[in-house]
């Protein structure tokens, strides 16, 4: 029974082959859009799952208030005296401060800018290494003690990306215009600028810029596993704030744990994507304002044949199924053409965003959006088609076999 | 079958009793039916002739249960059906009347096998039963290689037997011809009224037709003359070949 509904409605669109094709292109589009960008919200978010999970969920960071990433601007610094002192605030196991800035960077008679850190090897190495989450792949890390060697990021080894030269190890390259040996190279991280960074240790650091020497950027701190590391953050921004004799909203600093810090960015993420499918909804509305266009069309059409299958036993019942189902076909074709072209634009989206640099702007396809753009895409075709089908229901047989 | 429709107590299968249709259009009501009584019994050959507003039209969209009356009482095999829904009316019809109309009133989207089926669809049968019958059918009335076709690749007069297979889908008691041949030529239109007569002596079908054309409303055993609304005259049917 059910599948002869279907039957019909398959054969009406057929027959009206360039009209439903207009129709189900309406659909399509929206769809398409919706698949596109969920898509990339469920790949950058399962990342960013990741990232946390890896990272873990103990760790505090201290910034310096300033504009842009730390270390471009030099107005706010994090004093070691500071950082000793939240280093003893309750809850917080150890702590270790970091140094940033943007250098120049000389190689083969190129000069370029890039973003550098000094980052401790000592005893919060360990700390470090679950914040960084990337492995030296190539030659060897730092260690305490090194002052005039570097690590560099994976961009640094290939030809025209950075350097027209790839930089091998135990190449000789200028910073700020002094001699540093490369002694190894972080694997790809998959933005162009973590890609770019060039690592020192501190001592490298405060050597290469010594007015930074105390001066910190931004500090990384580990809570003790029994506390809650948020409690431990404010805790250590109100001791911190007191220590400094500043009122409450003029800090110079911020203190966060790494999972609100995530947060944001989820969030100023999830924002830009949500407006973004909230535009490819307004298009699926046209789109369904569209199938009740061509439906309604179709019911004017169709009267007399609505009149004679009323003749031969059809009950209203049956004759609203039958237009419910040919809408819910023109959504569902539309759906299912739309899931293909959205995959495929995704898919297109993330090649040229990893051949840019951005391999971590991937798209995921999980079972639950493909199914659920297909049932959206059939819902949203029959409900526009409901008013349609219950007026073609409602036809008097007498009226709609005299209807010419 | 043969015996108990020649038996003396034939069952009525469609009485009308004062029935009244009124139209209203605009502010003036414009009664077409005005106190019509037929009674038809089952197994019989009916015409409903009458020139046009006699009330013919009406009158055949009332007794096949297309319309409800504005006044009296209607039975199909006993049942009142006057006062029925839309779908009850729809569930009726589907089972004990097959309609054959002018106009052919075929869909013009499915091809002949599937518009004999139709009437089957909106009853409980399985695919398998539909395309039997349906096939069984239009080999009936001589079209069993042109099953595939679509109606626009049909003659009038095949349209018309495809008409006629179709009416005859559900095996109803009642075939409601209206104006069988009203759109074809006189030889073709001859073929299709044989064709009926043929139903109603050898399946004993009951036969009603509505027209306005004094030579086809020959064919049946009995003619009901309309006028205004209601029958003026009854009559034998010259031409009936039962009684030949």
């Amino acid at each position: 029974m059910k599948l002869d509904y279907l039957l019909y409605a398959f054969e009406n669109v057929k027959h009206k082959k360039m009209r439903s094709m207009l129709t189900v292109l309406s659909i399509l589009i929206g769809i398409m859009a919706i698949f596109a960008l969920v898509s990339f919200g469920q790949g950058l978010s399962s990342y960013i799952n990741d990232l946390s999970t890896q990272m873990g969920t103990d760790k505090i960071m201290i910034y310096a208030k300033g504009v842009g990433a730390p270390g471009t601007d030099d107005t706010f610094k994090i004093l070691k005296s500071e950082i000793d002192f939240v280093g003893k605030v309750r809850g917080i196991s150890e702590i270790t401060g970091m140094y940033a800035s943007v250098v120049e960077v000389e190689f083969n008679k190129q000069k370029k800018y890039a973003y550098s850190v000094g980052l401790s090897q000592g005893k919060e190495k360990a700390m470090i290494e679950e914040m960084i989450n990337i492995k030296v792949d190539e030659g060897r890390d730092l260690k305490e003690g090194d002052k005039m060697k570097v690590v560099l990021g994976d961009n640094y080894r290939i030809p025209e990306k950075i350097f027209k030269k790839p930089v091998k190890v135990g190449d000789i390259i200028k910073v700020n215009g002094v001699d540093v040996q490369v002694v190894g190279f972080y694997e790809p991280i998959g933005n162009p600028q973590d890609d770019a960074q060039v690592y020192f240790t501190i001592e490298g650091m405060e050597t290469l810029l010594p007015a930074k020497k105390d001066r910190y950027d931004y500090a990384i701190a580990r809570v003790n596993p029994d506390m809650n590391p948020q409690e431990v953050a404010k805790r250590a921004a109100e001791k911190l704030r007191k220590y400094k004799g500043q009122k409450e909203g003029q800090e110079d600093f911020y203190i966060q744990t790494f999972e609100q810090m995530i947060e944001t960015f989820t969030t100023i993420f999830n924002v830009l994507n949500g407006v973004l499918v909230l535009i490819a909804l307004i298009s699926l509305i046209v789109a369904a304002v569209n199938i009740a266009n061509t439906m309604y069309t179709a019911v004017l059409e169709r009267t007399r044949e609505i009149g004679i299958m009323k003749a031969v036993g059809a009950k209203n019942f049956d004759i609203a199924m039958m237009f419910l189902f040919e809408a819910g076909l023109l959504g569902a074709v539309g759906g299912a053409l739309g899931i293909f072209m959205g995959y495929l634009i995704a898919r297109l989206g993330g090649f040229i965003a990893a051949n840019a640099g951005y391999s971590l702007l991937y798209p995921i396809f999980p079972a639950w959006l493909i199914i659920g753009c297909l049932l959206f895409s059939f819902f949203v075709g029959a409900l526009s088609g409901l008013f349609p089908a219950i007026q073609a229901s409602k036809l008097k047989p007498v009226d709609a076999l005299r209807y010419e | 079958m043969r015996k108990m429709k020649e038996s003396k107590t034939k069952k009525t299968i469609i009485k009308l009793e004062n029935v009244w249709k009124i139209y209203t259009m605009g502010h003036v009501e414009v009664p077409a039916l005005r106190g019509l009584d037929i009674e038809i019994k089952e197994g019989e050959f009916v015409a409903l002739m009458g020139p046009s507003g006699s009330g013919k039209s009406t009158s055949m969209n009332m007794v096949g249960c297309l319309d409800i009356p504005t006044k009296g009482r209607i039975f199909l095999a006993g049942k009142n059906i006057s006062h029925m829904t839309e779908s009850e009316l729809a569930q009726i019809r589907g089972r004990k009347i097959g309609f054959i109309f002018q106009q052919f009133n075929l869909i013009p989207t499915l091809t002949a096998l599937e518009n004999v089926a139709l009437p089957m669809i909106f009853q409980n049968t399985t695919k398998e039963q539909r395309m039997e019958r349906a096939e069984e059918l239009l080999n009936l009335v001589g079209l069993g290689d042109r099953i595939n076709h679509k109606p626009s690749e049909m003659s009038g007069g095949q349209q018309q037997r495809v008409a006629i297979a179709r009416s005859l889908a559900n095996d109803p008691d009642v075939i409601l011809a209206d104006e069988p041949t009203g759109n074809l030529d006189s030889k073709t239109g001859d073929s299709v009224i044989d064709f009926l007569t043929n139903l109603h002596i050898t399946k004993g079908k009951t036969i009603i037709m509505v027209t306005h054309d004094a030579h086809v409303a020959e064919s049946a055993e009995r003619i009901e003359l309309l006028k205004d609304g209601r029958i003026v005259s009854t009559k034998k049917g010259k031409h009936h070949k039962k009684h030949e």
